[in-house]
């Protein structure tokens, strides 16, 4: 049985499509100002990549992330926070804490063996730790977003950042790239600031071995390396850790079905 | 037009408030242009004195509710702001320091304004913010204050003779003061009336209470948040007992016919702290979920056995509210108060406001989380203003919500 996860975050967009518990194909495009198009889009491009299987063959589709509620023809809405749990424990059964890292915002999630929400925290009106503050960061520093974090691994000094605010944190940078410093350190300071802040929405949840980290941020190995070094923890990271919400959201469309 | 912020009410006497209030504000103009002296008071002011000394008062506190609900807070939050009260400052705060300072920037005002105050009264008791609005308040206006001053109480309502001493000197002082600003000499009798009509009012509060611990829930927060105003400003008036018998007639209706806020009562919530005052629809949320806002932290009155009527009514005020303190003075006091209520209410989950410009509450709500969360009681923290809109962001506030409603669901 087909079913289908979408996930409109607020810069990508993203759909998985799994046929029994096997993921057929997946897709991430980025998420225009129209949700219900970018949902649309993703699932295409997804499908067009399987052959054979078009939207009438999906029975289930859940819609997640930011832009859930727009998606007119997913049949049902599940929260990003419950997906990114049930999406990394099934890639991962020890998985018990979650780190979603998106383009907007940063949630410590907690779950328990079968990848049920067992309890979340998110970052409140701010930016920091999130990856709008990692773009604004590698533009200030003319470099690749891509980049960025295995740069700020070959520091020689890491200079402090005292404000993780996007808007001052980019002024400060300026600052330092004009008195000279090295865009290495800097991206050391920057990303340390980033994680410390980020490690405190773990602490608050509470770090239950294992842990994983989903997400766009995912793909940053100079953030993953600061978290393992402040939690003392390997980090489990999926192959594909822009998927996960998706993914979460394509099983609890098959739990559905299993349950009709 | 004003987009609608009200939440959705089930019970019929609930509905009644809201012309309660316009009443009463216009009643405050009014009496203001026949002369009688004007008070502006903060919450916890006793109105029963005030009202038998013929003095109007008007609780600013309420009026910037009253603003927020109407979602003209952010323009008299920025009337305060641009006189130089930061974003920090307590929301009514900057409301009313805008409306005082920059009448000519704030939006029109509801129920036509606030009638001008002759002086003002502030207690001391649950928040330091208030003390230095309403000095900065005397000192623009030129009127004079009056601070009624409260013990501190760690354990919250007491039995404490020295506590009852306390206050009752304090409304002793109260009571000179207003005799020196009105020249009228207060008469006992007067207050007496209104404290055997207010101690008839608080027994059938404490029932009210009781009644709410049914399943399913007959009265939810989103009734109780608009319900409680009479007991607030209308404190030993007939009108205000005759509402609550009302209520609670109400109440009783609806337990006996098995009668809840939700067809099928699937989960109870209880709402920790100050809610939003421009989208109160947030407390009907969880219904299309099958849950009810059963409780709120704030209105539950505690003990129904007060001490048997002191002939003095000054002396029967500082007895009574010894014991009634709405709440308990610490964090300890009240996480202990929140915790019991939980299993009273079978509560199964927790959604705590916290309104950074409220450092009194915030403080306090960090400790009650992780208390609650100790207890296996699954807890959401929404982090906005009470009062300024500015700081909200709706589709933020639904997903973790949304989120939550799983949470419990999931461990059902």
């Amino acid at each position: 049985m087909i079913t289908a996860g979408v996930d409109i975050g607020s810069s990508t967009s993203k759909a998985v499509i799994l046929d029994d518990r096997q993921i057929l194909s997946y897709s991430i495009i980025s998420t225009s100002f129209e949700s219900e198009t970018s949902a649309r889009k993703a699932v295409d491009q997804a499908l067009s990549k399987v052959g054979q299987i078009s939207q009438e063959d999906i029975r289930w589709i859940i819609a997640t992330g930011y832009g859930r509620v727009i998606v007119t023809f997913a049949n049902e809405t599940v929260t990003e926070l419950s997906c990114h749990a049930r999406g990394a424990n099934w890639l991962f059964p020890s998985v018990r804490t979650v780190l979603d890292m998106g383009g907007q915002d940063c949630k410590a999630i907690k779950c328990d063996d079968r990848g049920n929400l067992l309890n979340f925290v998110m970052n409140d009106k701010c930016a920091a730790g999130t990856g709008r503050f990692l773009e604004v960061m590698a533009r200030v520093t003319e470099l690749y977003l891509e980049d960025i974090g295995e740069f700020s691994l070959q520091a020689d000094e890491v200079i402090k950042i005292s404000s993780t605010c996007a808007v001052f944190g980019k002024s400060e940078v300026a600052s330092l790239l004009r008195q000279g410093k090295k865009k290495t350190d800097i991206l050391a300071g920057l990303h340390t600031a980033i994680s410390n802040r980020v490690y405190t929405l773990l602490r608050r949840v509470g770090i239950t071995p294992d842990f994983a980290i989903t997400g766009g941020i995912a793909k940053n190995i100079g953030v993953v390396r600061r978290l393992e070094e402040r939690s003392g923890l390997k980090v489990l990271l999926p192959d594909e850790p822009q998927i996960v919400g998706a993914l979460g959201a394509a099983l609890f469309a098959q739990d559905k079905l299993s349950n009709q | 037009m004003v987009q609608s912020t009200s939440a959705r009410k089930s019970l019929r006497t609930t509905l009644e408030v809201p012309t309660l209030r316009k009443s009463y504000y216009a009643q405050t103009l009014d009496d203001s242009k026949k002369g009688k002296k004007v008070a502006w008071c903060s919450n916890n002011i006793p109105s029963e004195i005030l009202d038998a000394m013929d003095i109007t008062s008007v609780f600013l506190e309420n009026y910037a509710t009253v603003i927020a609900s109407k979602r003209l807070a952010s323009g008299f939050c920025a009337a305060g702001e641009t006189v130089g009260f930061s974003q920090d400052v307590c929301g009514y705060a900057r409301m009313l320091m805008g409306y005082v300072l920059a009448r000519d920037k704030v939006p029109e005002p509801p129920y036509g304004g606030l009638a001008e105050p002759d002086f003002l009264l502030v207690n001391s008791y649950s928040c330091d913010s208030r003390l230095g609005w309403f000095a900065a308040m005397s000192r623009t206006l030129n009127v004079p204050l009056h601070v009624h001053d409260a013990p501190y109480q760690p354990e919250g309502p007491s039995h404490s003779a020295a506590d009852a001493e306390y206050i009752e000197r304090e409304l002793r002082s109260l009571v000179a003061f207003l005799e020196e600003q009105t020249g009228t000499k207060f008469e006992p009798d007067k207050l007496r009336a209104r404290r055997a009509i207010s101690r008839q009012t608080s027994d059938i509060m404490y029932e009210i209470s009781q009644l709410r611990k049914a399943v399913p829930s007959p009265m939810g927060s989103a009734d109780m948040f608009t319900a409680v105003w009479p007991s607030m400003y209308l404190a030993g008036t007939s009108e205000c007992e005759e509402f609550y018998n009302r209520l609670l007639a109400e109440l009783k209706e609806r337990i006996d016919g098995q009668i809840g806020i939700v067809p099928e009562e699937k989960f109870r919530i209880m709402w920790s702290g100050i809610p939003f005052w421009y989208d109160m629809r947030l407390i009907n949320y969880v219904e299309d979920f099958g849950g009810i806002v059963a409780l709120e932290s704030f209105y539950r009155t505690r003990e129904r056995r007060l001490p048997p009527q002191d002939d003095d009514p000054i002396k029967d005020m500082a007895l009574s509210s010894v014991r009634q303190r709405a709440f308990p003075s610490t964090i300890i006091a009240s996480i202990d108060d929140i915790l019991e209520a939980v299993k009273e209410y079978s509560i199964d989950g927790v959604i705590l406001s916290y309104n950074p410009s409220c450092r009194m509450l915030y403080v306090s709500q960090t400790e009650l989380q992780k208390a609650l969360e100790d207890q296996g009681i699954p807890t959401l923290g929404l982090e906005c203003d009470m009062a300024d809109e500015r700081t909200y962001s709706e589709g933020q506030v639904k997903t973790r919500l949304d989120a939550f409603v799983e949470r419990l669901l999931a461990k059902a």
